[in-house]
């Protein structure tokens, strides 16, 4: 296999390996002497030196916006798990009933679908009345924007099952709950961790989003600060560390799926 | 003592009817099955071989008629049936062993019986040098064998076969064949084994009914009382490949 792989292979070339780091080589350069050279006034857009000299200031200086770094991004990924895996606790099981069992699809669909296409962010408003705008208060909204893509995922998995499979289960006499569980369940497990990452990529969407709303630390929180303090600094180096902390907990997630899945997909 | 003459009714058909819409499948068909014996059908391809078994099996609702398995309504839940399909019914995420195993779980056996049943079976069957791996690890001819090996494993009043080879070639077919036989003879399981090939009928049966178009009912049953093992170039196995195939030819 890895052989014919190896073979089928195609080479990238070197161009094509040089051009994209002195394509962002340029980025940069362009950026910091847009700035520098005052094309772009500071009022307006920080340097990319300036951004990162910022962020080494912020690491021990909790000032203008009350907090130091660690503790804004601590706050996002707290929040941002709870309801992740909140979400996951309550989306995939009922995912996976409703795919199979009648009556779990019969009574829990319909109000799926009606909920499924309010944007959570339109959560925001009554959740302030409801929790405040403290930790609970994100985490369900959260929770209701991690559910929905669980849901449809684990819903489909269970209904992606080979139907012979079921069949030759049935043949032995096998009861709903033992299919449901030894077919059903690991042919939906693909879908199942499509839905990890799908999740995960909503859960931080939604947590920036709630948080530019109401929240008085976590990384939104700094992006919100930096624009009504006309702090264009404090805004980037916001939107950086959301970008960056996202992509670092995708690259974990997608590791620990492939490992967990290896028994699987073979 | 010649096979077909353990006349001990396993299973009694009556009257099976199976209608899709206004499509008349299986009409009226009536037979029995025997203890032990190795019943084959055989039928042109669409005539309604798998709807039969599936018919049999309750995985599909029969219009009218019973089935009865010693004397009592056939149950999937009650009587121990095992069907074997035509495509594979492997989990690709279990392995050999949890593959051929599933029957019995599902049968509720005890750990210690599963267990020695299991480590007796692959052996049997000679999946005990693969029983660990993936079945994407192993051919399409060795998936077929583990679903083989699944069905006999329950021990069966009733094993179902729906055409298991045709997938496979001719060279593989035989082995697989000659293994079935082995198998049979050795567990005494009743094996019910459906095809639309004739040669193999003749070859692996006791008994062979032959089923008519649509609506299809029993054409004639053929009792195939050649010595096992079976030779094909034998004048008698030819003459009887050729009696059923006029029978077949019903167009
Ligand atoms: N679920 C179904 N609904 C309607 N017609 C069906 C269904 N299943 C099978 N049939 C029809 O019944 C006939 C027999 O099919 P089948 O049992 O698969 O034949 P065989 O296994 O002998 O090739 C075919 O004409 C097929 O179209
Ligand atoms: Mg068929």
């Amino acid at each position: 296999m890895a052989k014919a792989y190896e073979a089928v292979k195609v080479k990238t070339p070197l161009l094509l390996k040089v051009l994209p780091l002195a394509s962002i080589a340029a980025f940069f350069l362009v950026w910091q002497l847009v700035i520098d050279l005052g094309v772009v006034p500071r009022t307006m857009m920080e340097s990319p030196l300036g951004v990162i000299k910022l962020f080494w200031v912020k690491l021990h200086q909790p000032n203008p916006d009350g907090a130091i770094w660690t503790v804004h991004a601590w706050t996002s990924i707290k929040e941002a798990f709870s309801g992740y895996l909140l979400s996951l606790a309550v989306g995939i099981p009922l995912g996976l009933l409703m795919g199979w069992f009648n009556l779990a699809e019969g009574l829990a669909r319909p109000i799926f679908e009606m909920l499924r296409p309010i944007p959570s962010i339109a959560w925001i408003p009554l959740t302030i009345y409801w929790f405040g705008i403290d930790l609970s208060g994100k985490v369900f909204i959260i929770t209701m924007a991690g559910f929905i893509p669980c849901v449809i995922n684990s819903y489909y998995g269970v209904k992606m099952t080979n139907p012979t499979l079921i069949q030759m289960a049935r043949t032995y006499g096998a009861s709903d709950w033992n299919i449901f569980l030894n077919i059903c369940i690991p042919s939906a497990l693909p879908m199942v961790f499509g839905a990890l990452q799908i999740a995960l990529a909503t859960c931080w969407t939604t947590l920036v989003a709630a948080e530019l709303i109401a929240a008085d630390t976590g990384l939104g929180f700094l992006i919100t600060i930096g624009r009504k303090l006309t702090l264009p600094g404090l805004v980037v180096l916001g939107m950086v560390s959301v970008g960056l902390t996202g992509a670092v907990i995708g690259v974990a997630i997608d590791r620990l799926e492939k490992k967990l899945l290896a028994g699987i997909r073979r | 003592m010649p096979e077909h003459q353990e006349k001990k009714v396993k299973i009694r058909v009556e009257h099976l009817t199976k209608i899709f819409d206004d499509l008349t499948v299986l009409d009226g068909i009536c037979f029995n099955v025997y203890d032990g014996e190795l019943l084959c059908i055989v039928g042109p391809t669409g005539c309604g071989k798998t709807t039969f078994l599936n018919t049999l099996s309750k995985l599909l609702p029969a219009t009218r008629g019973n089935i009865l398995i010693d004397g009592a309504e056939a149950d999937p839940k009650k009587h121990n049936i095992s069907f074997v399909f035509q495509e594979s019914t492997c989990m690709p995420w279990r392995t050999v062993r949890r593959n051929v195993a599933y029957g019995m779980e599902v049968k509720n056996f005890p750990p210690e019986k599963l267990a020695a049943r299991l480590d007796y079976i692959l052996e049997l069957v000679g999946l005990d040098d693969c029983a660990d791996l993936y079945p994407n690890q192993v051919s399409a001819s060795m998936e077929q064998r583990i679903a083989v090996a699944r069905a006999f494993a329950v021990n069966p009043d009733l094993l179902m076969m729906d055409e298991p080879y045709g997938q496979l070639d001719v060279k593989l077919r035989y082995y697989l064949e000659d293994e079935l036989i082995r198998l049979w003879q050795t567990l005494r399981s009743t094996v019910l084994f459906v095809t639309h090939n004739i040669e193999e009928a003749v070859y692996l049966g006791s008994r062979i009914l032959v089923l008519s178009n649509k609506p299809t009912t029993i054409k004639k049953e053929v009792i195939v009382d050649l010595p096992r093992p079976r030779n094909v170039m034998d004048p008698k196995f030819v003459a009887l490949r050729q009696e059923v195939t006029d029978l077949i030819q019903w167009w």
